[in-house]
């Protein structure tokens, strides 16, 4: 890696995080700068959500040390992580039931980070617009209940989205949807991208990582397995080992 | 305010109004056993027994309501909360019968001890979730009474012990009038906190943590403040509910303010009446309280069961009380409140699909 | 020193309660996810069982605990299957004011029929026992204890080696994967609940021999058995033993200590309580979960 004059935005350096003896995630570094859209693949188990839970507070480290901005967030409870500017979203959607769609992304707005806390009327009034980013204003006032698995999806992103993070975190937003969904989201990520967030996303559909990231960093046992830019990456031999199996590497070698 | 929009309106009007009505009796009933009333011929709308029911039942309204935050609102299934009703009646207690404060002086440091402790113990058990919270809970409600009643410094009970403690009377004119008052204010100020909640920043952060505590965390609430604040915000209604208690019974021990039964009444007040909901809990406190008591007998209206001597009286509401119990949970598992305003109407089809929705 | 043995072996022969009061509970909560208030009154029931056959009938306390099991296992079978299956979706809340419910209704149907006196066991070999020098081993709580272990040994047989045992393994591990391999749901957790019961059964027939009962002398058990589960560890029979007699031992000491008597017994298994959650949720003998 290149020196980079000023510090990055989000800096991890040797973290680790056991399950029992199981290391989930073991000793990942890697940097992602102010304004980078960045994405995270590997296969199933390698460890890409236990990671995000690690930057987001949820888990505590083993070892090792999460930065923003230059300072220690290891740690930290969700909330403060939240507070500096962090958003996330989860694999498995986690709407807040009883409410409607507006309600859901007012809560982020409510709370969110810190420096941007505001009253009711402003944090619908954010819902508003965000929801509108996201299109999901003509179903903002239907309850959680009634919405479609893709628009719970954009409801997860909106919410993160609301609480005005400087980097957002997204955990395979695009997982089962289909085609024309997974293009609908792209723009929906770009779209947030482009008001200035840094996107860390994890993704397990290789399009989307091609289609919208800068960066991709590989994750495989939870170990950065390569890093760089996509189209690169996926080429790389260890990559698609660890994806298909060393038998179909050689075959796509050898054809 | 968190729930689908016009019905919900509606059903608040309706709410509104019948407080209104209830506010009108409250301040007119006792004007007309005046003299001056008296001469004139207006109808006497109280006596001293129906402001005895009335004040206990402002007194329930206080705590199912206080629950509400905790239970309802937050998600947190508290089952010790007389704790602080306890905690509340002997800060009061104790003030004026051994340390002679004036009652007016004493009071208001009921909800202060008793938010207080709900907040030290609240550190803790507000870490456990489900079931293991509501055991614990209920241990809380259990242990402070024992404790209260048993624990002696140099031979003597430092509260009163198994006797109980005795409090002079506060000396004032038309006193049942005085602690019905004092009561009714209670009930609105925990009826007002809970609607204020519902519109605040601290109501959508409990809420979000009720629905799913990660979520709400990542999302920046601070879920153990919020969850501590409210317990302590329900422990300092319930503990003023408490401390209006010990002057207007004039006598406080383990079993009158530490029962544990009030942990299921207001449980099921709420839940009757509608968890979550601004105005469920009161309602659910109105309509349970003058049942229990209607049953055990002890109203001026009331009935003979057939085949039961009026010994067995009480035992047999206690039955009833736990098969409504049973049949309250299993079928209208989303309080009665439901049926006000249009939101759903009482049906034999409405019973079977909630039946439906939690069977096995 | 002897003071010290001694207080150890009461402890222990306390524990045998717990442990009998325990098991059930436990069983109850692991798989069926139901914190189990009307356990309490399911016990006292099996209490006042062998009350009446011991006054009535004059059989030795002890024979009569397999007609405890029988008879409590038909009121658990059928009160699952015909309420408390009719909730098990619904959130705790429901759960917990549905089993207060019932005890409610246990309770004061006791009372009506046996009304609020007193009522004690006393074989005549009560309040006797082995001595050494100045070591006692009273005989009542010595076979209760034997019991309880034998109990919690027929149960662990059964969860392990039985169809039905296995089933409610299933049951426990994940509930819709076992009833797509075709267990029939509402008759293995109204089997379930039943065993529960059987062992609540038992457990009163053991505390009938050891203190006067009253209908709402169950209550307390409620608790304690609770306490007693967290200590073990919850979901398995064997963690449950063990955080019975633990809890024997706990409670044997505290009250020895002068000056604190037997009347802070909720708080200090209250304390116990907290203090177990907070520092080790597991239990003593308990995986995560």
């Amino acid at each position: 890696m290149s020196a980079v004059a000023a510090t990055p935005q989000l800096e991890l350096r040797g973290v680790t995080k056991r399950f029992g003896g199981v290391a989930a995630v073991d000793g990942v570094n890697f940097e992602v700068a102010k304004g980078d859209i960045v994405g995270i693949i590997g296969p199933n188990g390698a460890g890409k959500t236990t990671l995000l839970n690690c930057i987001s507070g949820i888990h505590h480290l083993d070892s090792g040390d999460i930065r923003w901005e230059g300072a220690s967030i290891a740690g930290m409870a969700p909330h403060r992580i939240a507070n500096l500017g962090i958003g996330r979203t989860f694999q498995i959607v986690k709407p807040f039931g009883s409410m409607t769609a507006r309600e859901n992304v007012a809560i982020g707005a409510l709370f969110g980070s810190a420096h941007m806390r505001r009253g009711m009327k402003q944090a619908f009034a954010l819902a508003d617009e965000v929801l509108e980013l996201v299109g999901l204003k003509a179903k903002a006032d239907q309850p959680v209940s009634a919405l479609t698995i893709p628009d719970r999806k954009r409801l997860e992103v909106a919410r993160a989205v609301a609480t005005r993070p400087q980097l957002l975190l997204l955990d395979e937003v695009m997982a089962g949807l289909n085609n024309v969904e997974i293009d609908e989201a792209l723009e929906m990520v770009r779209s947030v991208h482009a008001t200035g967030v840094t996107v860390l996303l994890i993704e397990h559909v290789m399009r989307v990582i091609v289609g919208v990231c800068r960066r991709a960093i590989v994750l495989d046992s939870g170990r950065v397995l390569a890093e760089g830019e996509p189209e690169v990456v996926l080429r790389d031999e260890r990559v698609i080992e660890a994806y298909l199996g060393e038998r179909y590497a050689k075959r796509l070698k050898s054809s | 305010m968190i729930a689908t929009a016009a019905s919900n309106r509606r059903r608040q009007r309706i709410f509104l109004i019948a407080g209104a009505i209830l506010a009108a009796y409250a301040l007119l009933a006792p004007l007309t056993s005046l003299d001056a009333a008296q001469s004139a011929n207006v109808p006497l709308l109280a006596d001293k027994f129906w402001f005895q029911i009335a004040t206990n039942i402002a007194m329930f309204i206080v705590m199912a309501t206080a629950w509400n935050i905790i239970g309802g609102i937050t998600g947190y299934a508290a089952f010790g909360n007389v704790a602080f009703f306890g905690i509340g009646a002997y800060t009061t207690g104790m003030l004026i019968a051994k340390a002679k404060w004036p009652f007016l002086l004493a009071l208001p440091l009921a909800p202060v001890v008793a938010a207080a402790f709900a907040a030290l113990v609240g550190l803790p058990l507000l870490r456990l979730r489900g079931h293991y919270f509501a055991v614990a809970s209920l241990g809380v409600g259990v242990a402070v009474g024992e404790l209260v009643q048993n624990i002696d410094y140099a031979g003597q009970p430092v509260f009163g012990g198994a006797s109980g403690l005795f409090l002079p009377i506060f000396r004032i004119d038309n006193r049942g009038l005085f602690f019905f008052y004092l009561m009714s204010a209670a009930a609105a100020l925990s009826i007002a906190v809970t609607w204020w909640m519902l519109r605040s920043r601290l109501g959508y952060g409990l809420i979000a943590i009720r629905e799913n505590e990660e979520a709400a965390s990542v999302l920046g609430v601070n879920t153990t403040a919020y969850k501590v604040a409210a317990f302590a915000l329900a422990a300092a209604l319930t503990g003023l509910a408490g401390g209006i208690f010990s002057q207007w019974n004039v006598f406080v021990n383990q079993d009158n303010v530490f029962p544990i039964t009030y942990n299921i009444q207001m449980i099921l007040m709420a839940l009757l009446g509608g968890t979550g909901t601004v105005f469920g809990p009161a309602t659910g406190a109105v309509l349970l309280y003058l049942l229990i008591q209607f049953l055990g007998g002890t109203l001026p209206i009331s009935f003979d069961l057939p085949f039961v001597s009026s010994d067995a009286r009480p035992i047999v509401a206690q039955v009833i009380l736990g098969l409504l119990l049973v049949v309250v949970v299993i079928f209208v598992p989303r309080g009665v409140i439901d049926f006000f305003g249009g939101r759903t109407r009482l049906s034999v089809a409405y019973l079977r699909r909630s039946l439906r929705e939690t069977s096995l | 020193m002897a003071n010290f043995v001694q207080l150890v072996i009461l402890g222990l022969l306390a524990g045998g309660i717990y442990v009998a009061v325990g098991v059930g509970f436990g069983l109850v909560w692991g798989v069926l996810n139901i914190v189990n208030l009307a356990h309490g009154a399911l016990v006292i029931i099996g209490g006042y069982i062998t009350w009446q056959l011991f006054t009535a009938l004059h059989l030795d306390p002890f024979l009569t605990l397999p007609v405890d099991a029988v008879a409590l296992f038909v009121l658990g079978y059928a009160l699952q299957r015909g309420v408390i299956n009719r909730i098990i979706r619904a959130p705790l809340l429901f759960t917990f004011l549905l089993t207060f419910g019932l005890n409610l209704v246990l309770v004061n149907i006791l009372l009506l029929i046996f009304g609020s006196d007193f009522r004690s066991v006393t074989p005549a070999y009560a309040g006797k026992g082995f001595e050494f020098g100045s070591i006692v081993i009273p005989y009542v709580p010595l076979i209760s204890l034997g019991a309880a272990i034998l109990l919690s040994a027929g149960l662990a047989f059964l969860l392990n080696r039985t169809r039905i045992g296995l089933a409610i393994n299933a049951i426990a591990a994940d509930r819709d994967a076992a009833q797509l391999v075709g267990i029939d749901l509402r008759h293995a957790y109204a089997v379930t609940y039943g065993l529960g019961a059987a062992c609540a059964g038992v457990a009163g027939g053991l505390i009938a021999l050891i203190q006067a009962i009253t209908p709402t002398a169950g209550e307390p058990y409620t608790l304690q058995a609770f306490v007693v589960v967290i200590l073990g560890g919850l979901g398995r029979v064997s963690a449950t033993v063990v955080g019975g007699l633990a809890f024997g031992l706990v409670e044997v000491f505290a009250q020895s200590i002068p000056g604190s008597g037997s009347v802070f017994a909720n708080a200090i298994a209250f304390g116990l309580l907290v203090l177990v959650l907070v520092t080790r949720p597991q239990g003593l003998m308990g995986r995560l979960r």
